[in-house]
């Protein structure tokens, strides 16, 4: 940027703008909600996050591997569904037969077969990706409620249990996995060939395609991926809430992609990355848990949710603007 | 010889399926429908299809403006909810009659139209991001409006506002009319005006129309504008046909709405967004929903073979067009 000049004062204030906007929600949150930076509940916090940071890396790679523009480049709304559906078939299935292995197994099958469909149709079909995987949000979640029959079912198997509860060293053990989960997605996102091939695809694809990658594969491979973190997430959608209820799915893909989004305002460049998406995912685990301790109606929580991504990704657009 | 005919063979299947591989699976699921049970057939039932498509086909005619301008409107049902409320309230608080009634919930509508314009044209913020945050916000406004989302019921409203939804002239009712007037004026502004002209390229290529001289930032606006308060009378249909206003409930025709849109701008030659598409696509959606429901099957089984088709329609909509 050294060639056009110095970047104003007030460039910089608008670059730093959506962090800025985050710091002070949640120092007012700090200063009106007691203990709220207490380490009880920055666990509390990371805890509830699980989820929504797991699939929200999905979506990034999707995002990565497809392009930034939401409508034609890359997206994945079906990845909320898919942990529904597999938190659904081992809710089943555990409480029909009980065996959690043959559980896991049919849930990744599912898994599989939908990311499977989401790259055969948007690589081989052509259909755009955001068309294609809100069909298969409605679709995927419909099967779910077939396969529940839109009921709760609780789920008391040792293993979801000690997801929910267990503890390593006073830290709750899923924070442990999903950091070891994030490291290694980040490791195949920055340091293998496929994952840096995906990120070229996602760059530029027709520069991609001229030197030579093969981009339906890439692109298919990021769908697969996106769909095995809905596969991995539907284990702490089931801890989360001791079992499988109905309509998880929408308050999901809400916060996925108001994560994913906010995290892209968040990097240098304004795009979607790993470490966007899991920082904006805490965020705004944060600021629900902040309002719900200060004992804000839950009423206004859309409304604050809503202003805030517009602010954030108004500010975004405009250091845009300003850089050019 | 055998090798020649079968290529000719599979040509002409190939011709069949790229010319009307969409109308024949609108005839089969037509002729599958009427084969299992009679009463699909009677004119009364083909009434009740297009009747029950009314309001889905006044939001979907929003929404393929919308997405003719290039963009995505995710808050067409927030529009709706606040046609109905504004009607609603009018009669009900103020006892105003029913043109006031039907004219303030139209301009209500309008309210989210003009707040999407803001974003998209006064802060550069992307049509999926602008219109996901007026979807929070006025999710959350009307939770907090209505005390947490209950319904507010006006029994005794005036005739004429109730035969909205519930009257007929010479026998069509009166949603239809309406729904078909709008067509008109839809198919003859977007297909057959300049300004149609104007938005269809500038959705097309952007740059290319303001340097044409297109003032891009009026007809993003006009559009915007337009298209919420289309959906609002959407709403005052709803509102007149169960005689309250049911917060959210506008949320359920949003993904009809861009399925529909996107059926039917596969099924045109260049791909293009259209009114006539976008009817075909509601007429389609509308018979399937009708023939489950006469097929009487269980609610989740029903829910989600009605996902699948509309994964399958959307595919082979677009496979039919790709393959031009």
């Amino acid at each position: 940027m050294a060639e056009h000049g110095s970047p104003g004062r007030l460039s910089r204030l608008v670059d730093t703008a959506p962090l800025l906007i985050f710091a002070l929600l949640l120092a007012y949150i700090a200063f009106e909600a007691h203990n709220f930076f207490s380490l009880l509940s920055f666990k509390l916090i990371l805890n509830q996050s699980l989820p929504v940071v797991i699939i929200c890396m999905g979506l990034a790679f999707v995002v990565m591997a497809g392009g930034d523009d939401v409508v034609s480049g890359g997206i994945d709304l079906s990845i909320p569904a898919t942990a529904v559906l597999c938190a659904g078939i081992i809710a089943q299935w555990l409480a029909t037969n009980g065996s959690l292995p043959v559980a896991v197994a049919l849930a990744a099958g599912a898994a599989l077969l939908v990311g499977a469909i989401n790259a055969l149709l948007v690589t081989r079909i052509g259909m755009t990706p955001l068309l294609t995987t809100l069909s298969m949000f409605v679709a995927v979640v419909g099967v779910n409620n077939v396969v529940t029959s839109s009921r709760r079912i609780n789920v008391s198997d040792p293993v979801i249990l000690w997801l929910r509860d267990g503890q390593i060293a006073g830290v709750p053990v899923g924070i442990p996995i999903v950091a070891l989960i994030a490291l290694s997605f980040y490791h195949l996102a920055h340091r293998t060939r496929i994952g840096l091939n995906m990120q070229a695809v996602g760059g530029s694809r027709d520069a991609a395609e001229t030197s030579g990658l093969d981009v339906k594969k890439l692109q298919s491979a990021s769908f697969i991926l996106a769909a095995t973190t809905g596969f991995i997430a539907s284990f702490f959608v089931l801890a989360r809430g001791s079992g499988s209820s109905p309509g998880v799915e929408n308050n999901l893909m809400l916060e996925m992609v108001l994560a994913t989004f906010l995290g892209a305002a968040f990097s240098g460049r304004r795009v979607v990355t790993l470490w966007g998406a899991v920082l904006g995912a805490v965020l705004v685990a944060a600021i629900s848990i902040g309002f719900k301790s200060m004992g804000v109606n839950v009423f206004w929580t859309g409304l604050i949710k809503g202003s805030l991504i517009l602010a954030v990704v108004a500010f975004g657009a405009l250091a845009q603007r300003g850089r050019r | 010889m055998t090798e020649l005919t079968s290529n000719r063979s599979s040509s002409l299947l190939r011709h069949l399926f790229v010319r009307f591989g969409f109308l024949l699976a609108f005839f089969a699921f037509f002729v599958f429908f009427a084969a299992w049970n009679p009463v699909f057939l009677q004119g009364g039932n083909l009434l009740n299809i297009v009747e029950g498509s009314a309001i889905l086909l006044i939001v979907a005619l929003g929404m393929t403006l919308i997405v003719a301008t290039g963009g995505i409107d995710l808050s067409v049902g927030i529009a709706l909810d606040f046609g109905a409320a504004f009607a609603i309230v009018a009669m009900k608080s103020y006892g105003a009659d029913w043109i006031t009634a039907a004219a303030l919930g139209v301009s209500g509508g309008s309210i989210v139209g003009i707040v999407n314009a803001i974003l998209v044209v006064g802060l550069r913020i992307s049509p999926f991001m602008a219109t996901l945050g007026t979807f929070f916000i006025g999710s959350s406004v009307q939770r907090i409006f209505t005390n947490g989302g209950g319904p507010i019921s006006h029994r005794r409203m005036p005739d004429e506002f109730r035969n909205l939804a519930m009257g007929d002239i010479g026998g069509v009712p009166v949603e239809v009319i309406v729904a078909a007037v709008l067509c008109v004026i839809y198919f003859l502004v977007l297909e057959r005006s300049i300004h149609g002209r104007r938005i269809h390229a500038m959705g097309m290529q952007r740059l290319a129309s303001i340097v044409a001289g297109i003032r891009v930032n009026r007809v993003l606006i006009a559009s915007y504008i337009v298209a919420a308060m289309t959906c609002a009378i959407g709403g005052l249909i709803a509102a007149a046909s169960i005689r309250m206003f049911t917060p959210l409930s506008g949320f359920s025709y949003l993904l009809d709405a861009i399925a529909a849109v996107f059926i039917g701008a596969a099924l045109h030659p260049r791909g293009r967004p259209n009114v006539l598409g976008t009817i075909a696509g509601v007429l389609f959606l509308g018979m399937v929903v009708n023939g489950l429901n006469l097929m009487g099957l269980n609610f989740n089984v029903k829910d989600a073979l009605s996902g699948i088709i509309l994964v399958s329609a959307l595919a082979l909509a677009v496979a039919q067009r790709k393959m031009r």
